[in-house]
């Protein structure tokens, strides 16, 4: 401020001199009043609520019926993990696993061999089985050689009928040798 | 002068204390609010919200004597909010009259005051161009009398901050009675 600016100092003499007047404190009071009630008002409507919502889990008989609850939902979820685990383990041991070698065919080649020797009716023994995809082939291969023998033999026999009734005779023969023994 | 004694009883939560309370609060609680604001309806929405934060946390005051520092400082903030409402609705004066009016009320004497219709216009006049910051602390330390000390603990801001902007406030205050009147 400067010292010797005195119409500054009048007109802030005038200012400091007219305090604001109030004309009344009633109406601020009274809009106070309403204020603090309706704030109290709101608080304690909320806790109704909550207490409307949530209340009943206060009752005795109610608490002790969802604790039982719980653990037997917990009871469940254990007896359900341990069940998976075990039929998990059950299927972990039919896996075959297939080695691969080189110059072997590739893998959908002997997925389909593997497909054709299933479809012959043979089945695979429960225990695990560790075989490469060259052995698997030559197993195959065999067993498809071995089936269409089979067939030349039957046809050859049902063609000739004196061979037919020579291994008819030949093997009651060895089915009597059987009964004996 | 608020009665420490009547603090303590609405501190405990004595409602029908708290209207006393709010009967003696008001007037300077108001008075600043007016002085910053410059507007009669917003300084008493300021005074009503500033009353209702009082009885919310009250409790939390450390003691009773801080009552009136923590007071002032609960309407500066309020203010603080009207100000930031104003700026996107701002009111226009008009100048010349509002100049015209202060250079007849310095004539007439200090002894007569003004109304507040006028106080706001004068305070709204020469203060327009200033930072709430600079508005603030000019209010309370040019019009309502305090330290450095007590406008730093008010406010929140530092004392070479509050030095500052007062001098700020009060060149420009100055530099614009130079002009006008």
């Amino acid at each position: 401020m400067e010292p010797g600016n005195e119409k500054y100092n009048k007109v802030l003499d005038l200012l400091r001199k007219s305090k604001p007047d109030l004309d009344s404190t009633d109406d601020i009071k009274r809009e106070v009043i309403k204020r603090i009630e309706r704030v109290n008002h709101s608080r304690l409507s909320l806790s109704d609520l909550v207490d409307f919502l949530f209340g009943w889990v206060y009752i005795q008989w109610v608490r002790r019926s969802l604790i039982t609850a719980s653990i037997a939902l917990v009871l469940v979820f254990i007896y359900q993990q341990s069940v998976i685990l075990k039929r998990i383990d059950y299927l972990s041991r039919q896996t075959i696993v297939t080695e691969r070698e080189n110059g072997s065919a590739p893998a959908d080649e002997v997925e389909k061999m593997f497909m054709v020797y299933r479809n012959s009716g043979r089945r695979f023994p429960t225990k695990n089985i560790t075989i490469s995809e060259k052995q698997m082939k030559e197993l195959i291969e065999s067993v498809n050689e071995l089936q269409l023998k089979y067939k030349d033999l039957e046809n050859l026999i049902q063609e000739d009928p004196e061979l037919k009734k020579m291994i008819e005779k030949k093997l009651i023969e060895n089915n009597r040798t059987k009964n004996n023994l | 002068m608020i009665d420490i004694q009547l603090i303590e009883e609405c501190r405990g939560g004595n409602f029908s204390n708290f209207r006393k309370l709010i009967e003696l609060t008001s007037p300077f609680a108001y008075s600043v609010a007016f002085r910053i604001l410059s507007n009669e309806d917003q300084a008493k929405d300021v005074v009503q919200e500033t009353m209702v934060t009082i009885w919310q946390k009250l409790k939390k005051i450390k003691s009773a004597e801080v009552y009136k520092t923590w007071t002032y400082r609960i309407v500066v903030n309020k203010c603080y909010d009207q100000m930031r409402k104003k700026k996107r609705n701002p009111e226009f004066v008009t100048d010349e009259q509002t100049w015209e009016l202060i250079s007849n009320r310095i004539s007439v004497g200090p002894s007569a005051a003004l109304e507040n219709s006028e106080i706001s216009k004068i305070i709204g006049l020469l203060t327009e161009r200033l930072s709430y910051k600079q508005k603030t602390v000019f209010v309370l330390s040019d019009l309502e009398g305090m330290s450095n000390d007590e406008i730093s603990e008010i406010t929140g801001i530092s004392k070479s901050a509050v030095k500052a902007n007062l001098y700020h406030a009060r060149k420009s205050i100055s530099e614009k009675v130079e002009k006008y009147l």
